[in-house]
């Protein structure tokens, strides 16, 4: 990026707030008043007047290219209205006999080379050429639209090889939205024109096939297609005509971002999700949310409460591909929990029997063991509403605290660092507002696979000139946006921001009036990052060039008063927090931004993306050991008492126990009872061999959850719960936006809704929890809270409100916290300096490899619900490695080979892909294949802080498979 | 500039584009795939194809047409038949319509007219093309090479009165641009001088490519000093440093001596950090254009430059305030720029009196066609048709014109009882055509008209860019239609169509092609009704 175009882009920041002069025009006689810079075809609008158009709609960058919408404003030749800007005394006619009649003939010439009825028109009646072409009695005239000559005729090919869009070139209409669409709007960069003239139609990279392209299946394309040229396959039943489905405004399943969807249905089953208008993702969505909803209606769903039989004691892993990954035995290829093994240690039994069951192991292991051998495992993917009640029946209904979920495993570090340095575990600055930052850092953040629409505001932002460094052990394809990219060694994080903060404290890059007024413990964080972490140093550390971190840093200087008076805003991921050292990563990125005074401005924050759709919430609603909900602590009597007297009952008074360590506990036998509601820690917890022992080992586990997970293998009661797609509640998304989610379907058989499950067994256990209504449950969380409220589900209405909402009634919430001071005791925000300390486990010459591990864009976690959504199982069927290039050759090995992977604590067989984004001496394991766990090779070293285990770094060697 | 450089350049030193270099350009320089698929595949200079041992162009368009390239394309495929190392291909206008039929064997320019095919075949048979002898026009200045550049050297101490005697000569000689639209140069110029970005731009356009237009082409060779002293006056005179001349890949003969003259102007100082002494700054690179009449059209030039498909742009914005790269770019062609330089250096009355009749000035125009000495003239304006055909050796073929075209393929066909019009904008207008870019075509008795004007209406729809809807399927219905009543599988009436979609043509579409694509069959329509087969 040159600096030209950042200046641009600040000044553009910068203006934006100026209200624009007007000018006045007169469309077909209505004198109208518009900003200067509106087009002719957005004034008609908004004065009433429809001018039609096919290569245009709102949000797109006008290309004028249909001449459906042209008028006429006196000139030699008419002008295309979606591109003419209105100035000041035009006069514009817009439905003249003669331009309706230019209009007509456009169609006319369209209709000529479409194959009437499209693909789209035949199945929803919605091609938009058509529906033009039926307004001109085009369709079945006596004036029937001209013949090409067969000879003459673009004979243009279909393409069905993309496993979610079927491609129909014919269909085409070369109104370019879809290239818009990829590459402006998803900044995926895949579709333009090929070929010229009458040969000219859309392609894939180099004309390949749309499956063989580097489509990432977002489907923005085929949302944006006014033909049936890219069309989505169907995956339940055909979409038809929008009157004849039932939408309904929902928020995406999958990950934090919680973009806004419409689940259409018809017949009882979803046919297909869009992207909706919110503030969250202006209608753009992902692979996984467009195509990934078909889990809700797969044959695998639980309908009926099941007991273990009791021939299927001792506890153990039931299906062969999960036994089979023991150490010694050999891999096979295979997918999900093979019911037809499974289900024969289990028999149905009714709701009374398994409840009652439930309530009476519970009961008795609180007796004889006390609360303390009990724990329970909640769920980031449930509502806030099932959170709170979640762990309302562990505390009250159990009397412990061991009550955790999974946010142990992504952010529990990146929360500790927050609540220590600045007294609030969630994000500062919503991510959209990348927008306005002159400078963006996104770290240990694959964010186009694991947060894809928030990725695409990043890549927007930087086409617009904010300036991106990516600073990451793997190049990933964010990283070509970037004007710098960082590739650090494993595990040495600490280092190379301390590094940053030496150069920029030594520059004079540094806010000290910000740091003055609002932080504290500055000079020591100064005297340990002068005198141990220059860029030499840490070059040395990192393997990062010096120069490289002098021009990073010079950057990052941009954003402070001394060096340009710009803004800065950093996301994180899970390259982050999960190390072993992932609240020092963390405490180094907040140091960074407090040094630099980027927090509590446009533009500015730390935004840790926050992994599923409700880590947010359901840690918001407690479900974590040491707090109750908005994260009031369990040792704080005064906070107790609130709780006691809400729930009617003694609640303890210690921090409990957190994910692995509960695992541990049911290990060493401390823990006897475990209740898991929507996770899968077979899969997703480290060292899966050591869980394995560790389920077997429990007396009793009661699991709740749509699908017969690999943990559930392990338990003794499973309830069959409800999908998103079934229930009502909230969600809390990255940006701590509560957004409700609406039931679209009914849950299969016998299942029930997740909410009125945690009712009944907390009764079972003797806890009163009579709720009339799901948003009940939510006014009671509320009123408990400070962050939440005010909220209710109907105020909520269709966007949802960022929390805190001072004023919900009128206002959105509140989008940058922090402008004056932090929730801490002295109001101050803390620097912490961070000694750089390596990783838990270090290669050495028996395991010379680190293994890294993560997600890939089409799955979700340990794949329970994207492994059975149709087309994301079919794009990614099947577990891989990704080994460099030259590390594959030194192994003897080649792409496509299968390799062993073997660390100290399990081995595992799968497909070797090369991915020159690794660095040599690194390999990734995407952790959602259960025939090929990750997580039989991590190590679960903790962070001493959040708890956390260090996914991303562990020694391993690979090996040709034999 | 610089992608489509390295695509140019990646294709000079393999032959072609493979698929694998393709892939490391897109790595090496960050540009996604489908930008260089929609360079390589719009660029009709660009193959991805290992090129053959002998690579046989032809040009197919209307001068060519009527000196027997079918008849020759139909020798060469019998030919590539039996000979794998032959590769024939039909292309557009080459430019040399002089010679027609024209070719280019290995990118090298040569003329077919007295060969027979198989001469095509060994370099040392082919009839090449050669750079023409020095000539002396009276457009030019300088009766002596050792005073080129004076009037600029002259200028260039005081910029206040290089602008100055600039505007005002240009404006008082009322000179018109020379590349087909005719818009005042002076007005340009200032409208450019008067823009406050700190960086513009001088774009010389030498993309001339309409069939029977070949004028430039006979500046750049004989008169690239004028060439080059006009962009440099422009470029003080508007205030850009850079100058870049647009040429089309075609004019390699021409680059030679362009080169050779940019070469000797740097040497001289005039191009250089103190251009000309003025104490500016002003260069001058050469961009080869790779392919396409489209990129002729001044926006879908500045997208070439950009690396982008040459689309042309919506307008306005004119080039004069958002230009290349978003900055204000004085676009010129090759004749308004060396004319400039002639008016600026004897002022408006010298130049009153070059014209005849009354008429004020000089004017370049290429003929071509079925006359004896088809080729490049230097006329005073106001000439009419008739004594320009005379000066190009009278009418060949049955000697008696049936039509002509007075302004290239965008012109409209005026019949023989208008050849005593003066070749003058205003004049060629009344008459009912234009004088466009300044290319006449003759047309002997005897010439199937219809077929003259379907094979301009399919040139336009082969180089159509097809970013709008009309020009790209307009222009392509219109040939499918002439194609069957020309052989008589559609009826003449089903023609009255084309009234109605030329108008959508003209109105709708966002570039001059589309916009003129239908006059040459219209016209010839209008006057020779009985032309059509089967009427």
């Amino acid at each position: 990026m040159n600096s030209q175009q950042s200046t641009a882009a600040s000044t553009a920041a910068n203006t934006a707030a100026n209200t624009a002069a007007t000018v006045e025009v007169t469309i077909d006689g209505q004198s109208v008043r518009v900003p200067e810079g509106t087009s002719i075809w957005q004034a008609a609008r908004e004065a009433g007047i429809e001018i039609p158009a096919l290569c245009h709609e709102p949000g797109l960058e006008p290309v004028g290219v249909c001449r459906m919408c042209v008028v006429d404003v006196g000139e030699r030749v008419l002008a295309a209205s979606c591109v003419r800007q209105c100035t000041d005394g035009m006069n514009v006619e817009t439905h003249s006999e003669t331009i309706t009649g230019h209009r007509r003939q456009l169609t006319r010439l369209l209709l000529s080379e479409h194959p009437s009825p499209c693909q789209q028109q035949q199945q929803s009646g919605d091609c938009a050429l058509e529906a033009l072409g039926a307004g001109f009695n085009l369709l079945d005239s006596s004036d029937p639209a001209p013949a090409p000559a067969a000879a003459d005729a673009p004979n243009r090919p279909r393409d069905h090889s993309s496993k979610v869009i079927n491609v129909d070139h014919q269909a085409c209409i070369l109104c370019d939205r879809c290239i818009r669409a990829c590459n402006d709007i998803q900044s995926n960069d895949v579709i333009g024109r090929t070929g010229k003239g009458v040969t000219a139609r859309i392609a894939f990279d180099f004309d390949q096939p749309m499956g063989q392209s580097s489509c990432v299946s977002c489907g923005e394309c085929a949302a944006a297609c006014p033909t049936g040229a890219l069309i989505g396959k169907t995956l339940t039943l055909p979409v038809v005509d929008r009157e004849q489905m039932t939408g309904v405004e929902t928020v995406c399943p999958y990950c934090g971002v919680g973009c806004a969807i419409t689940a259409w249905s018809h017949q009882g089953t979803i046919v297909e999700v869009e992207g909706r208008e919110s503030p969250v993702n202006h209608a753009r969505l992902c692979v996984k949310g467009r195509y990934g909803w078909d889990y809700t209606l797969h044959p695998d769903r639980l309908t009926t409460p099941l007991i273990r039989r009791e021939s299927a004691y001792p506890k153990g892993p039931l299906s062969p591909e999960v036994t089979d990954s023991l150490p010694g035995r050999g891999n096979k290829p295979g997918g999900l929990v093979d019911l037809d093994t499974v289900m024969p240690a289990f028999r149905e039994a009714t709701w009374d029997e398994a409840l009652e069951l439930i309530g009476e192991k519970l009961t008795s292991i609180r007796e004889s063991h006390g609360s303390n051998a009990l724990a329970g495992f909640g769920s980031a993917k449930g509502s806030n509403e099932e959170a709170y009640l979640f762990q309302r029946f562990i505390r009250a209904g159990l009397g412990t605290n061991n009550v955790d979920h999974c946010t142990r495993l992504c952010h529990a570090s990146s929360v500790a660092a927050l609540m220590e340095t600045i007294g609030s575990g969630a994000v500062t600055n919503v991510f959209a507002d990348v927008a306005r930052a002159d400078v963006a850092l996104v770290t240990g953040s694959n964010a186009t696979a694991n947060h894809p629409v928030a990725a695409t505001f990043i890549k927007q932002a930087t086409r617009a000139g904010t300036e991106l460094i990516v600073v990451d052990v793997r190049r990933n394809p964010i990283a070509d946006h970037a004007t710098h990219f960082a590739q650090i060694r494993p595990g040495t994080d600490v280092a190379f921001y301390n590094s940053l903060l030496h150069v920029l404290c030594r520059d004079g890059l540094i806010d000290h009036d910000y740091i003055g007024k609002h932080t504290e413990g500055f000079d020591e964080l100064q005297s340990l990052v002068a005198s141990d972490y220059s860029p030499e140093q840490a070059e040395e550390i990192c393997g990062v060039p010096v120069k490289q971190i002098e021009a990073i840093a010079a950057t990052i200087g941009r954003a402070t008063p001394t060096g340009g008076g710009g803004s800065m805003i950093i996301f994180w991921g899970m390259g982050i927090s999960q190390h072993v050292t992932g609240t020092d990563n963390a405490r180094c990125l907040i140091s960074l931004c407090l040094a630099t005074g980027n927090v509590g401005r446009p533009g500015t924050g730390l935004h840790p993306l926050r992994g599923q759709n409700n880590v947010q919430g359901a840690s918001d609603a407690g479900l974590i050991p040491m707090v109750f909900p908005d994260y009031q602590s369990v040792t704080d009597d005064t906070i107790r008492q609130k709780f006691a007297s809400a729930w009617n009952r003694e609640l303890d008074d210690q921090p409990g126990l957190t994910v692995v360590e509960i695992m541990k506990g049911a290990l060493a036998g401390s823990i006897r009872g475990l209740y898991i509601m929507g996770e899968n820690p077979f899969i997703s917890d480290p060292d899966a061999n050591t869980v394995r022992q560790a389920l077997s080992n429990l007396q009793f586990l009661a699991i709740q959850d749509i699908f017969l997970t690999e943990t559930a293998e392990f338990a003794d009661v499973i309830l069959p719960a409800s999908s998103y797609f079934e229930k009502i509640g909230t969600y809390t998304n990255t940006d701590r936006r509560v957004q409700l989610g609406r039931p679209v379907l009914d849950p299969p058989g016998d299942a029930r809704q997740d909410w009125e499950i945690l009712c009944q067994v907390s009764r079972q256990v003797g806890l009163e929890c009579n709720y009339e209504s799901v948003s009940e449950v939510f006014d009671e969380f509320t009123s408990l809270t400070s962050n939440y409220h005010g909220l209710t589900h109907q105020v909520l209405g269709t966007t949802g409100r960022l929390w805190p909402c001072p004023d919900p009634e009128t206002n959105d919430g509140t989008q940058i916290l922090f402008g004056d001071g932090f929730p801490t005791a002295s109001g101050r925000g803390r620097f912490v300096p961070c000694p750089y300390m390596p990783a838990a486990e270090l290669p050495d010459d028996e395991f010379p490899f680190v293994l890294n591990t993560g997600r890939v864009l089409e799955h979700w976690h340990t794949g329970s619900m994207t492994r059975r959504s149709k087309a994301l199982d079919a794009i990614q069927p099947e577990a891989f490695v990704a080994v460099h290039p030259d590390d594959l050759q030194k192994v003897g090995a080649r792409e496509g080979q299968r390799l062993r992977v073997t660390s100290r604590r399990g081995a595992i067989e799968l497909t070797a892909r090369s991915d020159t984004g690794l660095q040599p001496g690194s390999i990734f394991i995407p952790f959602h294949f259960r025939e090929a766990a990750a997580n039989t090779l991590t190590n679960d070293a903790l962070d001493p802080d959040g708890k956390i285990p260090e996914y991303k770094v562990c020694a391993v060697k690979i090996t040709p498979a034999t | 500039m610089e992608l489509l450089r390295e695509l140019l350049e990646l294709q000079h030193q393999h032959g072609f584009l493979e698929q694998e270099h393709l892939e490391n350009l897109a790595r090496k320089r960050g540009v996604p795939r489908y930008r260089l698929e929609g360079l390589v595949s719009f660029y009709s200079h660009f193959r991805r194809t290992p090129p053959p041992k002998r690579h046989i162009a032809l040009c197919r368009d209307v001068v060519c047409r009527m000196n027997g390239c079918e008849e020759l394309r139909g020798q060469l495929d019998q030919l590539a038949r039996s000979d794998p190392d032959l590769e024939v291909v039909e292309v557009s206008c080459l430019g040399r319509c002089d010679h027609a039929p024209a070719v280019a064997v290995n990118d090298r320019p040569a003329t077919a007219a007295t060969a027979a095919a198989d001469q095509l075949l060994e370099d040392d048979t082919v009839d090449w093309l050669k750079r023409p002898d020095q000539h002396h026009w009276q457009a030019d200045p300088y009766d002596d090479p050792s005073n080129h550049y004076g009037t600029l050297k002259q200028l260039a101490s005081d910029l206040t009165t290089l602008k100055d005697t600039c505007l005002s000569r240009l404006g008082d000689a009322r000179l018109k641009g020379m590349g087909g639209a005719g818009f005042p140069t002076a007005r340009k110029w200032e409208l450019v001088a008067g823009e406050s970005a700190d960086t513009k731009y001088v774009i010389c356009n030498a993309d001339e490519s309409e069939p029977g237009t070949f004028k430039d082409r006979m500046l750049l060779a004989t008169l690239p000093h004028l060439v080059i002293e006009g962009m440099v006056l422009a470029g003080l005179s508007v205030g850009a440093e850079r100058g870049i001349i647009f040429l089309r890949h075609e004019y390699s003969l021409e680059q030679q001596a362009l080169e050779e003259a940019l070469q000797l102007a740097t040497q001289q100082g005039i191009l250089g950090p103190d251009a000309a002494g003025s104490g500016r700054a002003f260069e001058i690179e050469i961009f080869v254009s790779p392919g396409g009449y489209i990129l002729g059209e001044e926006t879908a030039l500045l997208e070439a430059l950009e690396d982008r498909r040459g689309e042309p742009r919506n307008k306005p914005p004119y080039p004069g305030q958002v230009g290349l790269f978003g900055k204000p770019t004085l676009i010129n062609n090759v004749e308004t720029f060396v004319l400039a330089v002639s008016i600026i250096a004897r002022g408006p009355d010298w130049w009153q009196l070059q014209g005849a009749d009354g008429f004020d000035g000089l004017k370049f125009v290429s003929i071509s066609g079925d006359v004896n000495q088809p080729g490049v003239y230097e006329i005073p304006v106001g000439t009419t048709v008739a004594e320009l055909i005379q000066q190009a050796g009278g009418v060949s073929g049955t000697e008696i014109v049936k039509a002509f075209l007075p302004g290239g393929a965008s012109s409209r066909f005026l019949p023989a009882d208008r050849l005593d019009t003066p070749l003058d904008f205003d004049a060629i207008q009344q008459a009912g055509s234009m004088l466009g870019t300044g290319a006449v075509i003759v047309a002997a008795e005897g010439r199937d008209l219809f077929d003259l004007a379907t094979s301009l209406v399919r040139f336009f729809r082969n180089e159509s860019c097809g970013k709008c809807v009309p020009c790209r399927i307009g222009s392509h219905l219109a040939v499918g239609l002439l194609d069957r009543v020309a052989d008589g599988s559609a009826s003449p009436d089903s023609l009255d169509e084309l009234t109605p979609l030329a108008l959508t043509l003209e109105q709708t579409s966002i570039c001059g092609l589309g916009q003129v694509a239908l006059v040459p069959i219209l016209s010839m329509l209008e006057h020779f009704p009985h032309e059509v087969p089967g009427s």
